[in-house]
């Protein structure tokens, strides 16, 4: 069948750039596949997106060579629109791309600009939302929806114009975790329902693979660096080579001493598995078996050669006792790395007791929550979307006054002080370093708050200048803000923060819609700071984040906080992550799969065998 | 939480279902007949209509006291303002000169006084009538009926847009302040001059800029995407069809128009001055 999507020797450069940002790509794609475009950032994979749909070359201009053909025509004869009504295009800012005053005008939107009939357009629209499950919300604005109500709404929008080809650019960027699954599992619907061919763009590893993928198209430095199916690349380790987190489970079984060409149906925790013996006599090991007899040499002796012609009964016993072996193997490494020694933390340096408030009289937004966080220490508050996070730490900072309870710095008492004033013990740092930077120089970024401080002139110079050295932005400190990658506007707002020498520093979402590497060099460098002695608290929904990096988790669920404890055994607690409506570490499923006896002590070696290679 | 986009106020009344091309006709209409006269009487005639309109269309008070002290501030200070600077204005009007309060350089003249309160009252007269079209249309039906009434379509949308991305803008601008005070970049009282307190407050500017140039961005991709301004003509899913009572208060404006150039014409052509 003639594939819906075809790149030949295509390569692009962006106007204003020297190198071309794709490099001779191939690419086929065929009708009804699920076909997932994975790669760091700066790879490529959005410009890939944004060829497919037409932004380049109708909104970004450039040099194209090479071919693509969509429906077996040349693209490059269409109009934008012409690509709109084969490809939709769900963007990755679900509250930008929402431009209609109310969620019915904006699922309408293409059909109004293709002037269809107002009666036809009203039917299109709610059997787009009731694809989607959002008909109830026709007549809500944008403000009254959560970032994933918002797009399941784009969804329903791309879906009333009857467009083939479904194209996701980075859908998890902004969503929560249980989110997150939702909008994979209703993409998965839609994908088995209606046939459509779906192109999603993601660095998240493990929430894409939540779902049946059907191929994998590894982008790296603007070429196609790998494609196959989820488990064959995710058996030969590919994922890690380019940037990409594999799923932890799969780095439990490395730092196990297990080699993941051992193992089939890798994408699933629940269902990987052993793979059975070579030269089976049946059909029952279809599908995976090629390299298999390579592959069986490097596994340490776990398997016994059992020869040809075995029965599947005999078959059966022996993988039942290779899977017990699996069991012991993991249970004796688990057992056999030490726990990371937390530092004892110091005393109580943020203290809130009892803290009440309400937006609205009658319903409280955080109810009863007391939490304390010690000097040095680092601690992560977990929580789902509109669990009361924010609410929270609006309290902390001052931008809220608590209708009850009381919140205390160092023992002191501090209801009655002003944002300013907590300011200089509590540091904040935003999600978005957009909202935190102000100034055209970096150093006078950092200097600025100094002055406001009522810092010395004389002094601001060297405080300035040490805090951009620790971010590893002394170089940098002429250069106009603008000019910083991300990453490093990020350091920017912490080395801000910093210099004003606080106590506490309060990060919110410190790694949203970062790849895998700058997340790891972002952390890293919060690690170091706080192995130095700052007292950290992670305001996020990100369980990696939490696992890695805090020494404590609390969670908030409706407003309170429902556990508190080490981070191992609150995402080993399946049942506590359920009812905050996170999920449950990929590490404690796995480790129930297998039977191993206490998934939160293989959590916590997970964590201990990752901080010894990473500071390895 | 639960605030819709713009200043809509959600409501069934008679004002709320008429259709937004034909209110925007009335208001114009409205605004045409005020400024035709410059008479007292009028002014009491369709204050008054225009405050039974308003309380028909039930918006709760709150949701307009911004807008209303707003006017009503600027109406006072309009007025102190003709007071000091011409206090003898009134009388290029009527002729006469009759003295009231002495101010010392001058004297406020009787004439003057009943021309500030006339002109108060035309200004207070087009308030319940604008005020009764922004909180009871929607704003995407406006963007519709604009295009209804002629606006070509795309100017008609930014219209609706910008309703659609200023609450997000504002939240916006509320988190760098926030961000700014948590600074000691304070912007409240107790945080240094009031100088220092602007200062701080346009530190602001520059990150609400970059983040509306992205914003627009992402908004125009999206757009583009979907087929925005492709054919010469686009509908619109929440465009209303005349009713006969909409077609009906059309013609009641041709109605008002057509007295208010009449009465214009023949009785009342200038400053109505009773005490003259």
């Amino acid at each position: 069948m003639q594939p819906v999507i075809t790149f030949r020797h295509f390569s692009f450069r962006y106007k204003n750039q020297s190198e071309p940002t794709l490099k001779n790509i191939h690419l086929e794609i065929a009708r009804g596949e699920k076909i997932w475009i994975a790669g760091p950032s700066g790879s490529g994979k959005s410009t890939l997106a944004h060829c497919i749909n037409g932004l380049i070359p109708f909104s970004y201009g450039g040099e194209i060579s090479g071919q693509l053909l969509l429906e077996g025509q040349d693209a490059s004869a269409m109009t934008i629109f012409e690509r709109s009504r084969r490809v939709g295009t769900i963007l990755q800012n679900p509250d930008a791309q929402f431009v209609g005053q109310t969620v019915g005008e904006d699922v309408a939107f293409q059909l109004e600009n293709e002037a269809t009939p107002q009666d036809v357009m009203k039917e299109a629209v709610f059997s787009a939302l009731d694809v989607v499950g959002m008909r109830a919300f026709e007549a809500r604005g944008p403000h009254e929806l959560s970032g994933g109500q918002k797009q399941q709404v784009s969804l329903a929008g791309v879906l009333s114009t009857q467009a083939d080809i479904l194209l996701f650019d980075e859908p998890l960027a902004n969503l929560d975790p249980a989110s997150g699954a939702k909008a994979m599992r209703l993409i998965d619907e839609i994908h088995r329902n209606q046939g459509k061919t779906v192109i999603l763009i993601e660095h998240r590893v493990e929430d894409v693979l939540l779902e049946h993928i059907d191929r994998v198209v590894v982008m790296n430095e603007g070429e196609i660096a790998a494609i196959g199916t989820p488990d064959e690349l995710l058996a030969a380790g590919i994922l890690p080579q380019y940037g990409l987190r594999q799923p932890l489970y799969l780095d439990a079984l490395s730092h196990a001493g297990l080699s993941l060409s051992n193992f089939t149906d890798l994408t699933d925790p629940a269902s990987l598995r052993l793979q059975e013996p070579v030269g089976m006599p049946n059909g029952a090991r279809e599908g995976n078996g090629q390299g298999g007899s390579e592959r069986m040499k490097d596994n340490d002796a776990k398997i016994t050669d059992d020869g040809d012609g075995h029965r599947i009964q005999d078959d059966r016993e022996r993988t039942g006792a290779s899977e017990l072996q699996l069991r012991e193997r993991l249970e004796t490494w688990a057992a056999s790395v030490p726990p990371v020694v937390r530092s004892s933390a110091g005393e109580p340096l943020l203290e809130l007791r009892g803290v009440s408030f309400a937006y609205e009289p009658g319903t409280n937004a955080v109810e009863d929550v007391s939490l304390t966080v010690r000097a040095g220490e680092t601690v992560a508050l977990l929580g789902s979307n509109g669990a009361g996070k924010s609410t929270l730490s609006g309290l902390i900072t001052g931008l809220l006054k608590p209708s009850r309870g009381e919140i205390l710095l160092s023992g002191e008492v501090i209801n009655g002080w002003s944002i300013r004033r907590r300011g200089e013990a509590i540091g904040y740092v935003m999600q978005h370093p957009h909202h935190m930077l102000t100034q055209h120089i970096v150093r006078d970024e950092v200097r600025i708050g100094l002055a406001a401080r009522g810092v010395p002139e004389s002094e601001r110079d060297q405080r300035a200048d040490e805090a951009l050295r620790i971010c590893g932005l002394y170089p940098y400190r002429n250069w106009p803000v603008s000019a910083l990658s991300f990453g490093q506007k990020k350091r920017l707002s912490i080395a801000a923060i910093l210099a004003l020498q606080p106590q506490l520093m309060i990060l919110d979402e410190p790694t949203a819609g970062q790849d895998y590497r700058h997340y790891t060099e972002f952390m890293e460098f919060i690690a170091q700071l706080a192995a130095e002695g700052m007292a950290f608290l992670f305001i996020t929904h990100d369980m990696h984040l939490a696992l890695e990096y805090a020494d404590r988790a609390a969670v908030m669920a409706g407003g309170r906080i429902i556990a508190e404890d080490t981070v191992a055994r609150i995402l080993a607690d399946g049942d506590l992550t359920a009812r905050a409506n996170l999920r449950e570490t990929s590490l404690a499923r796995f480790a129930k799969a297998q039977g191993l006896t206490s998934p939160s002590r293989f959590v916590e070696a997970f964590i201990a065998a990752e901080k010894k290679v990473k500071r390895a | 939480m639960n605030q819709t986009s713009g200043l809509y106020v959600a409501g069934e009344s008679f004002f709320h279902r008429m259709d937004a091309a034909v209110k925007l006709i009335l208001l114009l209409t409205w605004t045409v007949v005020t400024f035709l006269f410059m008479d007292l009487r009028v002014f009491v005639v369709m204050l008054a209509g225009g405050v039974t309109m308003l309380l028909l269309a039930r918006v709760p008070f709150r949701k307009m006291a911004l807008l209303f002290w707003a006017l009503m501030v600027f109406t006072v200070i309009n007025s102190i303002f003709i007071l000091l600077i011409t206090p003898r204005f009134g009388t290029t009007l009527t002729g006469s000169d009759t003295p009231f309060i002495p101010l010392g350089y001058d004297t406020i003249n009787a004439e003057t006084l009943f021309y500030v309160l006339t002109l108060s009252l035309k200004y207070l007269t087009l308030l319940p009538i604008t005020l009764l079209f922004i909180f009871t249309t929607h704003p995407s039906r406006f963007a519709a009926s604009l295009n209804k009434l002629g606006v070509p379509y795309k100017l008609a949308y930014a219209v609706s847009i910008a309703f659609r991305y200023i609450p997000d803008l504002t939240k916006e601008f509320r988190t760098i302040l926030n961000a700014l005070q948590m600074r000691g970049l304070g912007i409240s009282r107790g945080d240094g001059t009031l100088l220092q307190r602007a200062r701080n407050v346009t530190q602001a500017v520059v990150p609400l800029l970059q983040s509306s140039l992205q914003r627009i961005e992402s908004v125009s991709d999206a757009m583009d995407l979907r087929g925005f301004g492709t054919r010469p003509q686009r509908t619109w899913y929440m465009g209303t069809v005349m009713k006969g009572s909409d077609k009906l208060i059309a013609l009641l404006c041709v109605v008002l128009l057509a007295t208010g150039v009449g009465l214009k014409q023949s009785l009342l052509q200038g400053f109505w001055y009773p005490f003259g």
